[in-house]
């Protein structure tokens, strides 16, 4: 009885000791992984891939005045505003001053949308500004510029038709 | 049974001392080496060169003060720079250098552990897909956090936990021309790729980080809070109808993952806050408020520790705008937050606290009180000096002066109106007479501004605890990676 009593406990004992060495190991060794760059998560089920450039959903329920420009709701709103607008029928042009707090304009996206005499959209086009970082600009020096001038022509196939246009701007990013 | 007892009694001895020594190495644990490291918590001033954490010290401490990150035992130097597009690692037959980085750059050096061109997160110069720490703790079980004071789909907060080929691919849509780079990839990628995915899509459905608090609400969507809450996270605000989250919010959740953006863009700096009480930008939490509520959210009894990355972004974006009053002011948010950090390690004893920063911005300087820049001089300075008198010969330079229609005083204070001054921004400090106000010549801190931009200056680092020994040197932005991932033992590193 006492030779059996004897085995339990050096058995527990034994147990215990490699249950701490284990935890020891464990603690000491984890996380390294055979793999890291299974790490890096580069999947997204369910989330759609994008089909083009992005739209302004409110341009299709704007009905701006032949002659006018009027602005389109878009996500980045409180950050900027535009001045100098104007439409000739033919090119759109303005100035989109940033009022956050800028440091640099590095992505700028004008989008704007041109309407018949009815007010109903025919069509977009867009000014893309993207501030490459490792191009040299002889005139990117001193404090940052917080305005974009741009000028959008209406596309061929809508010259003569289109009057009036609204502009917004669907991306925008300061550094 | 008299033997039994003997031998559990020794099993339990010997599982005591094992306890017992176990509890002796983290106490005996000192502020600069030895010990475990359960949790790392990574500070970056963005943009805080050496001269930022001088003048803050000397505004808010005085002269024979300090910060609270220079009394961390451990002090170093980093360098920052950052490679051209394509180019090989230090070292390599292809490596071309980029002698100023920007925070992207930065940020990827550190997280992922390789040198990229500007503009790159999460991607190497050649554009391949790089692992990062916030990736690699999360996968071994750690708990994360990601907490800035700017978008968190900016730079810093987003090399943690997203992958672009452009930094400006930060959402809520993606655009061709902010999330493509033919230079890198040829031909543009599919838009399912994740390097052309808006960072802001990533953030939202990779759920890499636990804990996310910031700003930058107008890059996510009402998509994106519902994957955030098929996730588990405890969501303040709401994404949806762009209902920005507050203090109360923040200081009410209890949740193990939470969402929280409290500005639609970058956080309110903190001058603003003071001067302006009755704001609804108030109701932001200040830089050490988030600090302290991500280490009370991530550090769980019994879990296996944390890694939270705390950005002071907006040392970076004032000093661009050359606002030294706004700087000051973050530069101080920052530090409280650093005292945050450091009072939870101090307490834990196996937390490894690192402060540092990704570039110095702007060529900030400090002037002797009275004097004047270059950039105030009647002639623009010489470069060489051929007739320097150590060298024998006749001085060149002329004794200059002062441009009268360029310095026309303090340009925080007399001179504030006149878009044409370049004169310095002058502080009072805690050294100066109670009567010295800010923007006066009597104000002993004058502070000038080289540029608007980044510079290639190194930046100082600043370490508490286990493990920060190693970093009591000059050391590349890319060996902070392997310190961290060795610490947590995420890689072979360190």
């Amino acid at each position: 009885m006492r030779s059996s009593r004897a085995v339990l406990g050096t058995t527990i004992l034994g147990l215990l000791l490699l249950v701490i060495a284990i935890g020891w190991f464990a603690l000491r060794s984890d996380g390294g992984s055979a793999d890291p760059l299974a790490a890096a998560r580069t999947t997204f089920p369910g989330l759609q891939p994008a089909t083009g450039d992005p739209s302004l959903p409110g341009l299709a329920a704007l009905e701006p005045r032949p002659g006018t420009v009027v602005q389109a709701a878009g996500p980045f709103d409180d950050r900027f505003h535009f001045d100098q607008l104007g439409f000739d029928g033919r090119t759109v042009k303005g100035r989109a001053v940033v009022t956050s707090d800028v440091s640099d304009i590095l992505e700028l996206e004008v989008l704007a949308g041109f309407y018949d005499r009815r007010g109903t959209l025919i069509g977009t086009a867009r000014d893309t500004y993207h501030h490459d970082e490792s191009t040299i600009d002889a005139n990117h020096e001193g404090v940052p510029s917080h305005a974009h001038r741009f000028s959008i022509r209406v596309p061929r196939e809508l010259q003569g038709r289109a009057v009036a246009a609204a502009v917004g701007v669907p991306v925008l990013v300061n550094e | 049974m008299r033997t039994f007892t003997k031998l559990a009694a020794v099993a339990l001895a010997s599982a005591a001392v094992l306890t017992t020594t176990t509890v002796v190495s983290a106490d005996a644990a000192d502020s600069q080496g030895r010990g475990r490291v359960k949790n790392v918590i990574y500070l970056l001033g963005d943009g805080m060169g050496r001269s930022h954490v001088t003048a803050a010290r000397d505004r808010y401490y005085g002269a024979a003060g300090s910060l609270q990150m220079e009394r961390l035992p451990v002090v170093g130097q980093v360098r920052t720079y950052a490679v051209q597009k394509k180019s090989g690692q230090p070292g390599q037959p292809d490596f071309e250098p980029q002698y100023v980085t920007d925070s992207a750059s930065s940020a990827t050096a550190w997280a992922s552990g390789v040198k990229t061109y500007n503009a790159a997160l999460g991607v190497d110069a050649k554009g391949a897909v790089v692992p990062t720490l916030m990736e690699l703790a999360k996968k071994a079980g750690y708990r994360t956090g990601n907490v800035s004071t700017a978008e968190i789909t900016d730079a810093t907060p987003a090399s943690q936990m997203s992958h672009a080929l452009a930094r400006g691919c930060q959402g809520p849509t993606y655009s061709a021309g902010s999330c493509q780079d033919t230079d890198i990839t040829g031909t543009p990628l599919p838009t399912s790729d994740v390097r052309v995915t808006p960072i802001a899509d990533q953030i939202a459905r990779n759920g890499t980080s636990d804990v996310i608090l910031g700003g930058g609400l107008s890059r996510f969507d009402a998509a994106d809070e519902e994957a955030l809450v098929a996730q588990g996270y405890d969501v303040l605000g709401s994404p949806a109808d762009q209902t920005v989250a507050t203090r109360t919010d923040l200081q009410s959740t209890r949740s193990r993952k939470v969402f929280g953006l409290f500005n639609k863009g970058n956080l309110t700096i903190e001058k603003f806050k003071r001067e302006n009480p009755n704001a609804v930008q108030v109701a932001e939490p200040t830089l050490p408020e988030m600090t302290r509520k991500a280490i009370s959210l991530l550090n769980r009894r019994g879990g296996k520790g944390f890694y939270l990355q705390v950005e002071g972004a907006l040392i970076d974006k004032r000093s661009h705008a050359n606002d030294a009053a706004q700087v000051l002011e973050e530069m101080k948010a920052f530090d409280d937050a650093v005292a945050a950090a450091v009072s939870f390690a101090k307490r834990d004893k196996n937390t490894l606290v690192i402060v540092t920063a990704d570039h110095e911005c702007a060529g900030f300087g400090i002037i002797e009180k009275g004097t004047f820049s270059n950039a105030e001089a009647q002639t623009p300075p010489a470069n060489a000096d051929s007739g320097n008198p150590a060298n024998s010969s006749t001085p060149t330079r002329a004794a200059n002066k002062k441009d009268a229609a360029r310095s026309t005083g303090p340009v925080n204070g007399s001179g504030s109106s006149d878009p044409e001054n370049f004169a310095p921004a002058t502080f009072r400090t805690v050294d100066d007479p109670a009567s010295v106000e800010d923007g006066t010549l009597e104000a002993g801190l004058w502070l000038t501004y080289l540029s608007g931009n980044h510079t290639g200056q190194d930046v100082p680092l600043y370490a508490y605890g286990p493990k920060s020994k190693s970093m009591a040197d000059t050391i590349e932005n890319t060996k902070l990676f392997d310190v961290v991932g060795g610490a947590l033992r995420l890689t072979s590193g360190q």
